[in-house]
């Protein structure tokens, strides 16, 4: 999986980016744990927090079939397989055969339950990267206090990844053309050369990056530049997103 | 397989691991702190780029299937738990929001199994390992590759567990397709993780200086995970067991011939917890456990050094 | 008193041969110095020592009245400026304004007067437009200078350059060297890069089996093919 289309989800200038990115990453979990309240078979309820998310990125004016349609479409292919097991292995009253495993009603109804609830949260959370660069996304970690240590090492390991994964490429086209082999195992070997290479790499780069922040008075704590601001907008914006969800979700549970 | 996306898992068991989490990273950042000093953000950075960076390339292991390296226990053993469970826990975050690689709601669940429990179990074993079967090169390594087995062995219980506690799946078959992958998944891991070690061992052996350097606090830590383990294992058993008609249906569909005598009842078989469901009750079992030995073990050690 | 005093500095890697071993060498202020050498001569092991990286073995060195040491590593470091040789050592934040704004928070300053600060040496380096993109977007010459200003942010008395005509074309190497020279800090640059070396400083100093085997005028220098040959610079 390529890291380097982080980069492009460059902000795009529209009501949802001007709020902060906390609040964004904030709006998102409440969505995703509003589709996980909503109890099984809770069809209407679940479209309806579709379509808020797709009118979320309607505003945001994020290209609803090229990017929320499709970015999903491969996590939820996931979705689907690991849900198998669900559909076939919960007990009640069969409904159809897949080939040697019968399915069953309660599974059938968990196994939808699983995708709606898996697709509208996905849907969150492809809207929350297309709004949302890399540098923001940890201002907004910094923002809701996650572990400094994890937010530092995150932006250390931004910049870092992208040289270790052109020396990754470097190495193997190394490796290629000393014709390492073509069976599974000898391609193993190279890989685990290359991996334990990387490692290597990543720890002396790591070590000199160290060298040039002592050198800039680094004395163990990465200050943060700025703290982007919280303000009113953003109350009202997730205020009123969290009574949106908090109102499908009590619909489906009064239902 | 490790990553658990959104949609499986119940509002209780969601918040459940996301509050047990929140409390292990908080512990596992004072102790990477403590650990790695004012050398923590660019050796934390390091390894988080690294594990994502291993984590992209893909080892064929046979019949047209690749596995890749999760990392989890090579980190907790060159780095220390603490630091080991920050980078993991970063990875995690990151693959799930930028990746959609599991959910944003089950992020609580996923660190609590993939950057707490993998990278907690393989030090553990590791740690425990090496106080039992002492140094030497082969006999490191072998623990070594036990120690991400069962590491990730550990997560596939945990996702089993926390599927049944969302009552999705019976534990049964949870665990069986679950666990199955993870057992396979594994067997690949430890094979990674031992080669790399080896190959560190020779190129680089001052990063594994930190990982035997004996001392008291983790024979306390080896007991105390030790007696931990068998509280978690007994945990299960019984809740597996709370629910003995699911599991009976199960294994009849699944063509087991099932116990047809009366079902293993545990005492705590229809038992109602005060708040949040049965993983409270199994939580705290847990801690209560490993504190109680921790706290017994703390004293021996003060004790043997006066 | 000379700005920088360099007198027997003598060092060596743990477990590697000797480095440098008695290497004495006086810079004044506003001096601009060329540090030549073949590889392995020493050049970066001694320019580290002026920014309080290494400690010497044996001797010292004095900048700005003060001896490098781990005591005074801080105040040493604002005083010094040490370019590395690669620039993605250098740009390892995010952004390149949090990586140019580095030097100045660490120092104290309130994190919007850092960000103006920042902001002012991009746009000094041409760089303004980038400061909210990461450094692999942009070219090698600019990252180079993006180094450059993380360092220039600082205001430090001494810049210290580790090879910085690295990989530029010849008009990346002009437009660098009207860019120092237009500059008043004490410049010391390390280079096996005679031309660039030619262009900007007046003085040269050899390093040779640890020592330094010549150090007078850089047009002396150039001027005798048998000094040139001597120390492999030809």
């Amino acid at each position: 999986m390529s890291f380097h289309h982080l980069d492009h989800y460059a902000a795009i200038p529209s009501p949802l980016t001007r709020v902060p990115p906390a609040a964004r990453l904030l709006g998102t979990v409440t969505i995703a744990l509003g589709a996980a309240s909503v109890p099984l078979a809770a069809w209407p309820q679940l479209a309806a927090l579709g379509l808020l998310v797709l009118a979320l990125a309607a505003a945001a004016r994020v290209p609803i079939v090229t990017v929320m349609l499709q970015r999903a479409v491969w996590p939820l292919g996931f979705v689907v397989a690991a849900s198998v097991a669900v559909l076939v292995f919960v007990p009640g009253r069969p409904v159809a055969h897949l080939g040697p495993f019968t399915v069953s009603d309660a599974g059938a109804v968990r196994f939808g339950s699983v995708l709606g609830r898996a697709a509208v949260a996905l849907e969150a959370a492809v809207l929350l990267v297309s709004t949302t660069s890399f540098p923001q996304l940890l201002h907004a970690f910094r923002r809701l206090r996650l572990p400094r240590a994890v937010t530092v090492a995150l932006g250390l390991a931004y910049r870092l990844l992208y040289i270790l994964v052109d020396e990754i490429e470097r190495l193997q086209r190394a490796a290629r053309s000393r014709n390492a082999g073509a069976g599974a195992a000898s391609r193993r070997r190279v890989l685990v050369g290359i991996t334990a290479a990387v490692l290597g790499r990543a720890l002396a780069r790591g070590e000199r990056t160290h060298q040039a922040m002592l050198a800039r008075g680094f004395q163990g704590d990465l200050p943060p530049l700025h703290e982007t601001s919280w303000d009113a907008r953003a109350t009202v914006s997730l205020a009123a997103l969290a009574l949106a969800v908090a109102g499908i979700v009590w619909w489906a549970r009064a239902g | 397989m490790a990553h658990i996306p959104d949609g499986f898992l119940s509002p209780s068991v969601l918040a459940g691991t996301a509050a047990a989490s929140v409390a292990a990273l908080a512990v596992a950042a004072r102790r990477s702190r403590a650990t790695l000093g004012e050398r923590e953000a660019p050796l934390l950075g390091a390894a988080t780029a690294f594990v994502f960076a291993a984590q992209m390339l893909n080892f064929p292991i046979g019949a047209g299937t690749s596995a890749h390296l999760l990392g989890g226990t090579l980190v907790a053993v060159t780095l220390g738990p603490g630091s080991g469970m920050l980078v993991m826990f970063a990875v995690v975050l990151v693959q799930a929001l930028l990746f959609q690689d599991g959910g944003v709601a089950a992020l609580g669940a996923n660190t609590l199994n993939i950057a707490v429990l993998g990278p907690g179990v393989g030090w553990l074993i590791f740690r425990t390992g090496v106080h039992l079967l002492g140094p030497g090169h082969r006999r490191r390594l072998g623990v070594v590759g036990a120690a991400a087995f069962l590491s990730t062995a550990s997560v596939g219980v945990a996702v089993a567990l926390e599927l049944a506690l969302s009552d999705l799946v019976p534990f049964g078959p949870a665990l069986l397709v679950v666990g199955s992958v993870h057992l396979i998944v594994g067997v690949a891991e430890a094979g990674l993780t031992m080669a790399i070690f080896a190959l560190l061992g020779r190129s680089r052996p001052e990063l594994l200086a930190r990982a035997t350097a004996p001392s008291p606090a983790a024979r306390r830590w080896a007991w105390a995970a030790a007696a931990g383990s068998l509280a978690i294992a007994v945990a299960t058993a019984y809740l597996a067991s709370a629910r003995p008609d699911a599991l009976q249906a199960a294994a009849a569909r699944l063509g087991i011939a099932g116990p047809d005598a009366a079902p293993l009842q545990g005492p705590f078989a229809g038992y109602t917890a005060p708040l949040g469901g049965p993983w409270v009750a199994a939580a705290l079992g847990v801690v209560v456990v490993f504190g109680l030995i921790w706290g017994v073990a703390s004293l021996a050690g003060a004790r043997r050094r006066l | 008193m000379p700005l920088i005093a360099v007198e027997q500095l003598t060092f060596r890697y743990p477990g590697g041969a000797v480095v440098l071993e008695g290497v004495s060498l006086a810079v004044e202020r506003g001096e601009r110095v060329a540090l030549l050498g073949a590889t392995g001569a020493g050049k970066s092991t001694l320019l580290q020592h002026l920014n309080a990286l290494l400690t010497p073995g044996a001797g010292h060195v004095v900048v700005d009245g003060l001896v490098v040491g781990p005591d005074t590593a801080r105040e040493v470091r604002r005083r010094v400026g040490l370019v590395f040789q690669d620039p993605d050592d250098q740009l390892f934040l995010p952004t390149l304004l949090e990586d140019v704004a580095f030097g100045p928070l660490n120092d104290g300053a309130p994190p919007a007067d850092a960000e103006a600060r920042a902001l002012r040496v991009l746009a000094e380096l041409g760089l303004e437009g980038a400061h909210s993109r990461a450094a692999h977007h942009l070219s090698g010459g600019e990252r180079r200078l993006a180094a450059l200003a993380t360092v220039l942010v600082s205001a430090p008395l001494v810049l210290a350059l580790d090879e910085p005509s690295g990989d530029l074309d010849a008009r990346g190497r002009r437009r660098l060297v009207t860019l120092l020279r237009a500059r008043k800090e004490t410049l010391i640059v390390a280079t096996h890069d005679l031309e660039f070396a030619r262009m900007l400083c007046d003085r040269a100093v050899v390093l040779a089996d640890g020592r330094v085997g010549w150090d007078g005028r850089f047009q002396e220098l150039l001027a005798s093919p048998l000094l040139l040959e001597r120390y492999g610079l030809a």
